[in-house]
């Protein structure tokens, strides 16, 4: 058959002819190539990419690539000082004398500064009042400097907002407003300064009629007004803890916040130290409270009573020693049974060391106060370790002065009002009333260096100095003054309050053309009330460059011979009464004061002695046990757990914590927190308890309340941070089943059967004993340790001794008897190494940056228990674990014996955290220095907008020896090692051997009881090797082998063996 | 006419194969289209794993920070994942070395995959280390390399660095092994591909051609590899038991570590195979390659190291109390009855009490029993890691430092993530190699003087009988 179409074909679609056939027909080379496909003309079409445009390309990519992944890196000029300052050398601190002031509570410090930034404090050992001692406060002090949230400059206030302004149109609308006449009243907290005081003197002479006012946030009225009425001086006798045996103290916490804490705990502590357990002598401490206060802890016996029978316990006692001394005794109703017993026992013992005891009472109430005043007289105390010659002007707030202050305020009779200095409107007894009452004022000044909830109401603020800016002088004793001076040039427009005050007098004695009038000022008065008052210095410039070089001017002491004459009968009806029914306390914690720190995240993350808890007040309730792998909880509820508490109508949410040691049906709760104006770190952090204070019908404010109701649960605190949620090292119950006497945390720390019986108590971390027994308690540690050694030398490896027995060998000294627990080494590490701060939801994280650490552990009955508190901090082990695991090296060890950290070498296995056995290594989880390259995790402390210390300002606190670590890196206590390589240097240059006390961290020159003693152990007359001598000092885990560097001394209690039940 | 299987020896591969069959049966898996069971499975594994490679890049972004670890307890579970797949990449080893020295021909069966499994869980082992540190883009310090710092070497006193030889070596040996095993599997599914499969896997037999000198140096060459792998079973994880038991923490600080960690990984490496196999024998049809009496064996091991970690843990007790130290008899007595006491039970009931019913038969030719009980050791085996890391890290020496520690999504979202790439690599590897050894297995086919090839080949005997009882 022949196919129509073709004669020759290749297939059927090609016999029908398909159309993809003759298309193809058509085009005998189908294919193009792809450059020409996509080429727009010929010449592109004969591109080819050769290998070189390859490499061009690949050139080129990269270049790219690095170009748009590396940020731009900004360029820092760095400007040499054309003319240089003769005390600024760049990498050489300087040191000025000064002291750290909040309102009557006063720290000698010298301040360190580093290219003219103050960045940490020491204690001035100089200073006769605290012989070098500081406090948590006082070493926060240089971060309140930095805050953001300060005032930049004076400002007129309308609804809570400040708008700016200048100084010279403030000036003029408060200086048109106090010549407009009407009644002006100045109000302050405690004012020590002589200075100011003249200021202040000006200022009322230029307007007759203004009155001034003294508050204290945590009123101090009735001891003062009890000291007024006895012996006709309104001011706080002197107390030496240090000559006293027997110590008796009702409520007040004066280790940690009454009166002068650091004064105190440094005497207290001379009386306790043990130097020679052959001979050992040291005091007794009574604590009689209704909670567990840092002093209380400290005790020997705390005597647990309601709140409510305070004044009866000190009629109890009063009545005891009058029945001794035959003298008249005072009604007083009953106290409960046992601290009834413990009392009479403690009053044997007072009457027994008459002359060398002493009795105090943080009570607000003047009739008690009275009574304490005559124990001491009957006791003959006054004279011995209570003196009023050298008496303290540390409170000097009169609770009657504010109540009629805030009563002419409501009746409209004041025109103005300038808080110089403190919150009244929230750290006040009378902060509610004080705030509606300032309403009626016409005029209002706030002189604070933040807007806080008294400059919110107001209408102007005119903010300020810091401490630390600010020239002027304080006397805290009648024999003691002190000078401020500046450290640092105001960073904002701020000015000092008596500067001020002396402006709108318009002084003729501040000058107008000084660059810095209120120096002349302070040097004027110097001139004219304290140089002729001394001796020693022929010209009145060599006197002030002695009082600005030493800081400290000791004067002789007024002679001073008042006779008490009080008829205790008649007061007698002033005591309060005991009640029946639920009672709470208020409290000053050691880190907030009465709230006044709210803005620190340094004392905000520093946790609470006994609790442990931070960012936060928490509330107290009882904790029992009865029998079983579990505490019995208050209500059953859990830490954490918030509940609706109702005192006297105002109803407030808390969260709670358990504790031992609180008196059935009695809850504490600490002050000043919850503020409603103040910078992120502080607004709204815990509960705010001011509205809950009332105050007695004689207008004294009290610190407790009859009248509380604790709700049911609401909720639960999602981030209830507490550093250490573990309570004990052995407290004792009874078992309800097998009746015997056993240890309860061991058996409710396991959750099924009976515990493991001495599992915490039997540990070679903390050795304690009795005064009577330390004997037998030096052999039995003597004993442990050479057990502990013999096993040690089995090791099969070779020891490095030769090489620590050449030049320095760094070691420490820690003694627990001495160590109170107060947290100032912990805050002076922050400062000194740049510890970060992490925010609450990283605490309850268990994030915490801490170098340094006070482990808290309970001992003795579960009831009442005793609490012994340990720094820990890196044990610079000489074989140490952490050190042979880290697979970088980035931990070793140095030839002087310190365990080091190469920073820029660690990559964060965490395996030496997890392989040490003192778990004091800190992981940076997140970049809580704001030192990575991205923000991404950068955790809040807060909500805050920008996280705390990602500003330059805040910034400007950093230690610029100490390295601030990165995310991912591990830290830890590295002994101050730029104190150690500064100590050598200086000796090297001085072309001398370094001394002993040439060298001293930070942690050792903040504690107010010398519980800390850093050294070598190579230098054979080291303090450290003396105190190493005791036989009562031991190594922590010394079994594990690790060798620490840190030697503990145990801890020695001085209980009445009659007293044990 | 009778088949001829001998009665003491049973045939190990059932079914009556012929060589081409079985090749047949196990190069069809990688030449057709996956099934929808195979689809389904590898879809909800890259999902996973998407998943877990999120949670990585959030960890190295946000920092350790985004795990709940703390200041107490450093190690969770990433330090728990990381020994856990260790211990399932053990049985791979265990396989493919031991018993072909030990001349078990079983092994055959089964040597593909659990090598498989070897490699993608030490690929999933390895992700942990290098995820864990802080500064993961520094994790290259831990090489000795040179360098120009000093220079700066690493520490050879760190059993972490140990970690890294021993685990690197580990991978090399084994996946070398593997390969090799593969390279005339590999020829044997070129020479049925076509095309760039056939390219593809022409390159990857290295251009096999079965000749005798070629069959010879591979033969060597196993037998090398086996020897060299063999130490290795015993040697990584007594390494990684190091981690723990060089370190000072009562509760790690362990003499008896070694053993114990080796017979638990081979104990939860072959629970692992059991769970692969039984999975993987029904998907592919490879029951008659991988026979109850594989699984049968297999359970015995599992037995047997069972048992061994029981005495361990019960080892471990009674060294704590007779020790007379406080410290690791407290840390033992944390362990039962402290806070993590669910998870000491969990253990002890999975990996102690359970395999014991393997003492019965029927159940041990259980596939229903089998599958069951090889979850639960990998349950039991992943809570011995965790009771050991955690409980012991959360309360050590000093009381006021214990913690405790719950993981956070992150953490979780990690360890399902690996658990997802070692699902799709395995899933992957189903498609691309014979999943059983073609070589190897052709090896044993024999087992008597029967003839597989040829008119008296076993198969064709059997078509005959069939034939004559059909008429």
């Amino acid at each position: 058959m022949k196919q129509p179409n073709k004669e020759m074909w290749i297939s059927a679609q090609d016999l029908r002819n398909e159309p993809e056939i003759l298309e193809a027909a058509r085009r005998e080379f189908p294919e193009t190539s792809v450059m020409e496909e996509l080429a727009v003309d010929d010449q592109m079409a004969r591109l080819e990419t050769s290998r070189r445009d390859f490499l061009k390309f690949l050139g080129f990519s990269l270049g790219a690539a690095t170009v748009a992944a590396s940020c731009e890196i900004p360029i820092k000029k760095a400007i040499p000082y054309v003319v240089k300052p003769d005390a600024i050398v760049p990498g050489v601190a300087a040191y000025y004398a000064s002291a750290i002031l909040d309102g009557g509570d006063i720290v000698p410090v010298l301040v360190k500064t580093r290219e003219g930034r103050p960045i940490k404090v020491e204690g001035n050992a100089l200073s006769p009042l605290t012989k070098g001692g500081t406090s948590a406060r006082a070493q926060a002090a240089v971060l309140s400097l930095y805050d953001t949230y300060r005032l930049q400059g004076p400002g007129k206030v309308a609804n809570g907002k400040v708008t700016a302004s200048d100084w010279a149109s403030i000036d003029k609308s408060i200086r048109e407003s106090l010549a407009a006449g009407g009644s002006a009243r100045l109000l302050s907290r405690t004012v020590l300064s002589p200075s100011g005081r003249a200021a202040i003197n000006e200022f009322i002479a230029k307007y007759p009629g203004t009155v001034w006012i003294q508050y204290d946030p945590i009123s101090a009225s009735g001891l003062l007004d009890a000291q007024q009425a006895t012996y006709g001086i309104r001011a706080i006798p002197s107390y030496h803890f240090d000559k006293a045996k027997t110590i008796v103290s009702f409520g007040a916490d004066f280790l940690g916040t009454w009166i002068s804490p650091v004064e105190y705990a440094n005497a207290y502590a001379a009386g306790r130290k043990i130097k020679d357990t052959a001979n050992a002598q040291m005091s007794r401490h009574y604590q009689v409270e209704s909670f567990i206060s840092m002093t209380g802890s400290n005790a020997d016996h705390r005597i647990i009573i309601k709140p409510s029978e305070q004044g009866a316990a000190i009629a109890l006692l009063y009545n005891e020693i009058a029945k001794a001394k035959g003298a008249a005794s005072v009604s007083a109703p009953e106290i409960n049974a046992k601290a009834s017993a413990s009392l009479k026992k403690a009053a044997g013992q007072l009457v027994a060391q008459s002359g060398q005891s002493l009795v105090v009472s943080g009570s607000n109430n003047p009739a008690e106060q009275i009574l304490i005043v005559r124990i001491n007289e009957l006791l003959g105390n006054v004279g011995t370790t209570v003196t009023l010659n050298d008496h303290s002007l540390q409170r000097q707030g009169n609770d009657k002065d504010l109540k009629q202050l805030v009563a002419d305020m409501a009746g409209g009779n004041i025109n103005t009002l300038i808080v110089l200095d403190g919150n009244p409107a929230f750290d006040s007894a009378y902060s509610v009333a004080f705030s509606q009452a300032l309403a009626k004022v016409k005029t209002r000044i706030s002189c604070n260096i933040n807007l806080d909830e008294t400059g919110a109401l107001c209408d102007f603020v005119t903010p300020a100095n810091h401490n630390l800016e600010s020239w002027g002088d304080a006397q805290p004793k009648a024999d003691q003054v002190y000078l401020l001076q500046p450290t640092i040039a105001p960073l904002f427009k701020s000015r000092q309050w008596e500067e001020s005050l002396l402006l709108w007098a318009e002084s003729p004695n501040l000058s107008a053309t000084s660059d810095q009038p209120y120096y002349d000022y302070v040097k004027a008065v110097w001139q004219r009330e304290f140089f002729a008052r001394q001796s020693a210095f022929a010209t009145f410039n060599s006197f002030w460059d002695n009082g600005l070089h030493d800081g400290v001017l000791t004067l002789s002491a007024p002679s001073f011979s008042g006779v008490s004459s009080v008829d205790t009968a008649l007061i007698s009806e002033g005591i309060s009464k005991p009640s029946n029914g639920d009672e709470i306390v208020f409290f000053e914690s050691i880190n907030m004061g009465a709230g006044q720190f709210a803005n620190n995240p340094w004392l905000q993350e520093m946790p609470d002695p006994v609790t442990r808890c931070v960012w936060g007040n928490y509330l107290f309730v009882p904790l029992t046990w009865e029998g079983g792998n579990s505490y019995t909880y208050f209500k059953g509820l859990k830490d954490g757990d918030i509940v609706k508490v109702d005192i006297n109508g105002v109803s407030r949410s808390a969260t709670i914590v358990h504790q031992f040691g609180l008196a059935p049906g009695t809850y504490a709760i600490a002050l000043g927190y919850g503020r409603r104006v103040a910078g992120t770190a502080g607004l709204g952090i815990g509960t705010d308890v001011q509205e809950w204070l009332s105050s007695d019908t004689n207008g004294y404010a009290t610190y407790y309340s009859g009248d509380v109701t604790i709700g049911e649960k609401t909720g639960s605190d999602k981030e209830f941070a507490c550093v250490q949620h573990h309570h004990t090292m052995g407290v004792t119950g009874k078992d309800t089943k097998s009746g015997k006497t056993i240890n309860v945390d061991e058996k409710t720390i396991a959750t099924i059967g009976e515990g493991y019986q001495g599992s915490l108590v039997n540990r070679s971390v903390i050795f304690q004993g009795n005064l009577a027994d330390v004997k037998q308690l030096g052999e039995k540690i003597v004993r442990k340790r050479e057990e502990f050694q013999f096993l040690n030398d089995k090791t099969l490896y070779p020891s490095y001794d030769d090489v620590y027995a050449m030049g320095h060998h760094w070691g420490m000294h820690i003694d627990l008897s001495a160590c109170i627990g107060c947290g100032a080494c912990s805050v002076a590490c922050i400062a000194e190494n740049n510890v970060p701060v992490v925010g609450k939801r990283e605490v309850f994280r268990h994030h915490e940056m801490t170098w340094l650490r006070i482990d808290r552990y309970f001992y003795g009955e579960l009831e009442n228990p005793n609490v012994v508190y340990q720094p820990m901090m890196c044990q610079h082990c000489d074989n140490a674990p952490c050190e042979n695991v880290c697979p970088v090296s980035a931990t070793n060890h140095s030839s002087e014996g310190l365990n080091q950290m190469a920073y820029n070498r660690c990559i964060g296995t965490r395996y030496c955290a997890n392989n040490c056995p003192y778990k004091v290594r800190r992981f940076n989880w997140l970049d809580y220095t704001k030192a990575d390259l991205f923000p991404a995790n950068e955790p809040r402390l807060t909500n805050e907008e920008t996280p705390f210390g990602a500003d330059n300002l805040t910034r400007m606190v950093l230690n610029p020896d100490v390295t601030v670590r990165s995310r991912g890196v591990m830290e830890k206590c590295s002994f101050c090692v730029q104190r150690i390589q500064e100590g050598k240097l200086t000796a090297k240059k001085e072309g001398r051997l370094l001394r002993d006390g040439d060298v001293k961290s930070a942690c050792m020159t903040a504690c107010p009881t010398g519980a800390i003693t850093f050294g070598d152990f190579n230098n054979k007359e080291s303090q450290l090797n003396k105190n190493l001598e005791s036989p009562l000092v031991y190594q922590v885990l010394e079994e594990v082998n690790t060798r620490p560097s840190v030697n503990y001394q145990a801890k020695v209690l001085n209980r009445d063996a009659s007293l044990e039940s | 006419m009778h088949t001829p299987i001998s009665p003491v020896r049973l045939p190990l591969i059932e079914g009556n194969k012929s060589y081409h069959n079985i090749t047949e049966d196990l190069c069809t898996p990688t030449e057709k289209a996956p099934g929808l069971a195979w689809i389904t499975a590898f879809l909800v594994s890259v999902i996973v794993m998407t998943f877990g490679l999120f949670s990585i890049a959030w960890t190295v972004w946000f920092g350790i920070g985004s795990w709940n670890l703390n200041r107490t307890i450093g190690w969770g579970y990433d330090i728990t994942n990381f020994v856990w797949w260790i211990g399932i990449g053990h049985a791979g080893t265990l396989i493919s070395a031991i018993l072909l020295l030990f001349r078990q021909k079983w092994r055959t069966g089964v040597n593909r995959a659990a090598e498989a499994m070897t490699i993608f869980a030490v690929m999933c082992a390895g992700l942990f280390p290098a995820i864990h540190t802080g500064r993961p883009w520094f994790d290259f310090f831990m090489f000795p390399y040179p360098n120009t710092r000093g220079p700066l070497w690493v520490n050879f006193n760190s059993p972490l660095l140990w970690d890294i030889f021993a685990i690197s070596t580990y991978f090399t040996v084994s996946l070398l092994f593997w390969y090799t095993g593969l390279v005339p599997d590999f020829a044997t599914v070129r020479d049925r591909a076509s095309g760039f499969r056939k390219k593809v896997y022409n390159f990857l037999s290295f251009g096999w051609t079965g000749s005798a000198k070629h069959w010879q140096r591979w033969e060597s060459l196993s037998l090398i590899l086996a020897g060299l792998a063999t130490p290795l079973v015993l040697s990584v994880h007594t390494i990684v038991s190091f981690d723990f038991a060089t370190s000072v923490i009562p509760g790690w600080h362990t003499t008896i570590f070694p053993p114990y960690f080796v017979a638990g990984a081979i104990f939860s490496g072959f629970a692992m195979v059991q769970t692969l196999m039984i999975m993987t024998r029904k998907i592919l049809n490879l029951e008659q390659y991988i026979t109850v009496n594989h699984i049968e064996s297999m359970n015995k091991v599992i037995l047997l190291t069972g048992t061994i970690v029981g005495v361990a843990y019960l080892t471990e007790l009674f060294i704590a109390w007779y020790s007379g130290y406080i410290y690791e008899q407290f840390a033992f007595f944390n362990r039962a009855f402290g806070i993590y006491w669910w998870a000491y039970f969990g253990m002890m009931a999975c990996n102690v009490l359970s395999p014991q019913i393997f003492w019965i038969k029927k159940i041990r030719r259980s596939i229903f029993w089998t599958f069951l009980m090889s979850i639960f050791v990998n349950i039991g085996m992943w809570f011995e890691r965790f009771v050991i890391i955690a409980t012991t890290l959360a309360r050590d020496y000093l009381p006021s430092s214990w913690s405790y520690y719950t993981p956070t999504w992150v953490e979780i979202g990690i360890y399902v993530g690996s658990l997802g790439i070692f699902f799709t690599l395995y899933l992957a590897f189903t498609r691309v190699a014979p999943v059983v050894a073609i070589a190897e297995v052709k090896h044993i086919l024999k087992t008597a003087g029967d003839q597989y090839v040829g008119p008296k080949a076993v198969h064709t005997l059997k078509e005959e009988v069939h034939n004559e009882n059909a008429h």
